[in-house]
């Protein structure tokens, strides 16, 4: 339970550096913060002295109708602490960091969050769609995506090689 | 009865009890190709877990001389589409398709392989396999049991080993 509170107290404290808001959802803190800070969060975040949270859990994009946010989970090999971070992200102008720089195995998860929902992750080594195929039209989970009708889907699409 | 036809099968009772059997040649092929399929294995999704265990011990595919899945499509002859065929994987299904060597049959495993089954309406779906290669037979359910499985190939075969019959069903001709 102490160890609880300094892990509190850590995350409020990054959070007033960032800018940014914590809250707590089914016993996991979560940290809200503006997509330019997000590089500055999660680097402090694997690197905090009591509980680093130094494992990259997952990572995937949301639509809320007006804005995007990218989801961190951040778990930990030494310690049960957790902490998810959320970048918000411009509709308009979707583009946040990669995190590629701070966990190599952000590259595949960044290019699913970049195929379903279109948000741009910047100095990417590799950003192309991962599970559409390379000429596909939109992003599918985005909220505002209409399927095409199935006369359309029904026609057999010819594979560009080495796809 | 007719006297030649009632001579002629005293002559094939005859050849009967000298361990013979008559039949013509498209026949004896179409019996074999019937009784030893070699299913090639294109597993796209959970069907495919289906499939497999009909080629276990417990419902043992080998009882009927179809066990021999094969990896390549070269050497095999029947395709058993087992699963979700999506948009991208169709130009690669018509492809092993192409590979394999005549005569081939296909086999639609499934709802999504039939019709799109649950995912009809999804973007990335290729809303049944027959879009893209000629089917022979369907087999419902979301997934198939074994039994459905071995049932279906069962209709495969009577339809290879007796095409004629199959064809007066199916056309009235």
């Amino acid at each position: 339970m102490e160890n609880n509170e300094k892990f509190k107290l850590q995350v409020t404290e990054l959070a007033t550096r960032v800018n940014g808001e914590v809250e707590e959802s089914f016993g996991v803190l979560v940290l809200k913060v503006n997509a330019p800070y997000i590089i500055e969060t999660l680097t402090a975040a694997k690197q905090f002295a009591d509980g680093p949270c130094d494992f990259l859990h997952d990572l995937c994009g949301m639509d809320l109708v007006d804005h995007f946010e990218v989801v961190y989970q951040l778990t930990s090999l030494r310690g049960s602490q957790s902490l998810r971070v959320k970048a918000i992200v411009n509709r308009e102008n979707p583009v946040v960091d990669s995190v590629t720089r701070i966990w190599q195995g952000a590259n595949y998860l960044e290019r699913e969050a970049f195929d379903m929902f279109g948000i741009i992750f910047k100095g990417h080594p590799n950003l192309k769609r991962i599970y559409m195929w390379d000429d596909f039209e939109g992003y599918p989970l985005r909220k505002d995506y209409v399927t095409e009708p199935i006369e359309l889907r029904n026609i057999t699409r010819t594979r560009i090689e080495g796809e | 009865m007719d006297v030649t036809l009632e001579k002629r099968l005293r002559d094939d009772e005859a050849l009967m009890d000298k361990n013979f059997v008559v039949t013509n040649l498209d026949s004896l092929l179409n019996w074999a190709r019937g009784h030893s399929f070699w299913p090639v294995t294109l597993g796209l999704a959970c069907c495919a877990i289906e499939m497999m265990a009909t080629g276990g011990p417990r419902y043992d595919i080998s009882r009927f001389g179809w066990e021999v899945f094969r990896a390549s499509p070269r050497q095999a002859d029947v395709m058993i589409v087992a699963g979700t065929c999506t948009r991208k994987m169709a130009p690669l299904l018509r492809r092993i398709y192409d590979q394999m060597p005549e005569p081939k049959w296909v086999i639609a495993m499934g709802s999504c392989a039939n019709a799109g089954g649950p995912f009809v309406d999804s973007y990335s779906m290729m809303a049944g396999v027959d879009k893209v290669v000629p089917v022979d037979v369907y087999i419902p359910g979301c997934p198939p049991r074994p039994e459905s499985l071995l049932y279906g190939l069962l209709q495969l075969q009577y339809k290879v080993s007796n095409p004629a019959k199959v064809r007066l069903m199916k056309h009235g001709k």
